[in-house]
């Protein structure tokens, strides 16, 4: 059995199945990516692993023990929300220690691992000071070292780090990341943002309509993708029809037989590598700039695809202009469109 | 914009002018009455001299203090759990009761008085159906007694009180209670040590208002007990309008002193927030 393992897992809410007969698995010290749209059910199932909300049917267990009926605060769970949910009217060190103090932790050893928790999240000099005092992404550290002060059994992260600006948000990953490693704490991230999954998990979850529709490494998910829901969410693939792909490539020969196929922007060279590669000529219709990335789309017949090339020249090409790509054949995903 | 800007200030000044003409210049004059001496003499602090040596104007103060902060306390105490209530209750049902509130808390003055009249008097309705019953409420309750006057204080009091607190509840986030249930905290514990320290200012701000109510309450005491019952503004209505003959600046002084009442209740509910709410200093 996994450290913490969910099977047949349902919800309903005023009729609508919110989690249809959901199983998930992680392992310990894992940090894995519960990884949707809006409305997927994510944040349903984060909730419902806290004890925060009753699951309709199924069962919740953690380090081997059933969970199910275990209320919040004995699961031995610590939290993170979206909106940081600090104390206002505690400080930082207050804040820290409150889970302790209702854990009747003696005061010496309480001053100890609350001191040791603001060094963890770099928080030095602010133990006096209120959240109000505080930046987005200072209030979001005290949040997590607060739920980690307590040395949960796990650690669930509900998109918290979706109300900070980027390069703070970029900053919070990576120091969210070493802590995880650090302390080897089983973590469950739920996010809408594919790159933030992407950067510091170890597996990810995708969710959609209530279901998980694919998991695997963030390598995995990216370069093998098995639905053209998956293939959309997390990266801006191309998804062609057989016939499309027949129409801009007629010399591909594809082993797989399938109705659709995904191809990765970034899979279009502008020289052939291998001699497999196969030559395809187009349109330039539309140039984007987004910094290291060039993006075109490229009319190849009646089909458009979108291409995207690093940034290397002093000088993009212009649209309306014809434009000479390759692409090799094992870059041509076949979409099943099945369910993990 | 600047002009959009000046035109703004320009529509405040029949707000000003209000304020000027309505309160700060009555306030003003009241000020200066209370030190004049009786018929438009010279300044004079007699008036306060009697108002302090005279145990008849130090009981309406006090009586005055009393009932003002019994009833508040009581209003206040049984406003907080009902305005939490009634955020418990559906969306609908919350808007119904909140109309219903808002009316009861307008209720006042004579009217008030009558409906206790009509319901708790003498011969009111309820007395008389508890004597069909057999019980004689003239034994432990009376209407135009101490108790009755502050049964009819706590009524108008505690309708504001719940208009006041009820849109403090919405401050309370459900994320702070379950990041606290998930940190071990019972919602013992949870309302101890964050929901009513978060709650507190507006709470006593709410208790001043009420407590200035109350101080200033006339019609509702008046109408139901004439000026048997020594209270500070029945003293002052009682002056100013000549029961026996007028004194109106002993009035104005003794409405300067009601006033810096208030402000002392102010005060030390300004100090007691700043004790309990640290972060807001």
């Amino acid at each position: 059995m996994s450290y913490v393992q969910i099977e047949h897992m349902s919800k309903t809410f005023h009729g609508q199945h919110v989690l249809k007969q959901l199983d998930l698995a992680i392992e310990k010290g894992e940090l894995v990516t519960l990884l949707g749209p809006s409305g997927c059910g994510k944040s349903t199932l984060l909730r419902i692993l806290s004890g925060l909300t009753a699951p309709d049917t199924g069962k919740i267990y953690i380090d081997g023990k059933d969970v199910t009926d275990v209320s919040p605060k004995n699961r031995e769970i610590g939290m993170v929300f979206q909106s940081y949910a600090l104390f206002p009217n505690l400080t930082v060190s207050q804040n820290i220690a409150f889970g302790l103090e209702m854990n009747k932790v003696p005061k010496a050893d309480i001053r100890l691992r609350v001191q040791e928790m603001i060094e963890l999240v770099g928080l030095a000099g602010k133990e006096q000071n209120y959240p109000r005092e505080l930046s987005g992404g200072q209030q979001q550290r005290v949040a997590l070292a607060r739920s980690l002060v307590t040395r949960p059994k796990v650690l669930l992260l509900d998109e918290p780090l979706s109300a900070l600006d980027a390069q703070i948000r970029k900053n919070l990953q990576k120091q969210l990341r070493t802590i995880q490693r650090e302390l080897n704490m089983t973590t469950v991230l739920v996010t809408h943002d594919q790159e933030e999954a992407m950067a510091v998990s170890d597996r990810i979850y995708i969710m959609n309509g209530g279901r998980i529709v694919q998991h695997g490494s963030p390598h995995e998910i990216y370069t093998q993708p098995h639905s053209e829901f998956v293939a959309r969410f997390i990266g801006n693939y191309n998804v062609l029809s057989a016939e499309q792909l027949n129409q801009i490539a007629p010399d591909l020969s594809i082993r797989e037989v399938a109705e659709r196929f995904a191809i990765r922007p970034e899979t279009f060279r502008e020289q052939p590598v291998t001699a497999e590669d196969i030559r395809l000529t187009g349109k330039i219709a539309h140039v984007s700039m987004l910094g290291n990335v060039t993006r075109y789309e490229l009319n190849i017949g009646d089909v458009s695809v979108l291409v995207d090339t690093l940034h290397m020249s002093f000088e993009s090409e212009q649209t309306g202009t014809t434009k000479t790509l390759y692409l090799c054949p094992k870059d041509v995903i076949p979409l099943y469109d099945t369910i993990a | 914009m600047k002009r959009f800007a000046s035109m703004l200030l320009v529509t405040t000044i029949p707000f000003f002018a209000m304020i000027a003409l309505f309160l700060l210049v009555p306030l003003l004059s009241m000020i200066e009455g209370s030190f004049q001496a009786e018929g438009g003499g010279g300044f004079t602090i007699s008036h306060y001299q009697e108002i302090f040596s005279n145990p008849y104007y130090l009981q309406a103060f006090e009586n005055s203090v009393l009932i003002s902060f019994l009833s508040s306390l009581i209003g206040i105490i049984a406003a907080v759990f009902a305005a939490y209530a009634i955020t418990r209750f559906p969306q609908s049902l919350q808007q119904r009761v909140l109309v219903i509130t808002n009316l009861t808390s307008n209720f006042a003055g004579i009217p008030l008085a009558f409906a206790f009249i009509v319901l708790l008097g003498n011969s009111g309705l309820f007395v008389l159906l508890a004597k069909q019953l057999g019980i004689d409420f003239g034994q432990s309750f009376t209407l135009y007694s101490w108790s009755g006057l502050t049964l009819v204080y706590v009524y108008f009091q505690l309708p504001l009180a719940v208009m006041l607190l009820y849109p403090l509840y919405h401050v309370i986030q459900k994320q702070w209670m379950e990041a606290a249930e998930l940190l071990g905290a019972s919602p013992w514990h949870f309302w101890l040590r964050i929901g009513f320290p978060v709650l507190f200012p507006g709470i006593v701000g709410t208790f001043s208002i009420l407590f200035a109510n109350a101080m200033g309450a006339y019609a509702s005491a008046y109408a139901l007990t004439g000026s048997n019952y020594n209270l500070v503004p029945i003293r002052i209505g009682a002056l100013v309008s000549g029961d026996i003959f007028a004194r109106p600046e002993l009035g104005s002084a003794l409405a300067v002193l009601l006033g810096l009442t208030l402000a002392a209740a102010l005060v030390v509910n300004e100090w007691l927030t700043r004790k309990i709410r640290r972060d807001l200093s």
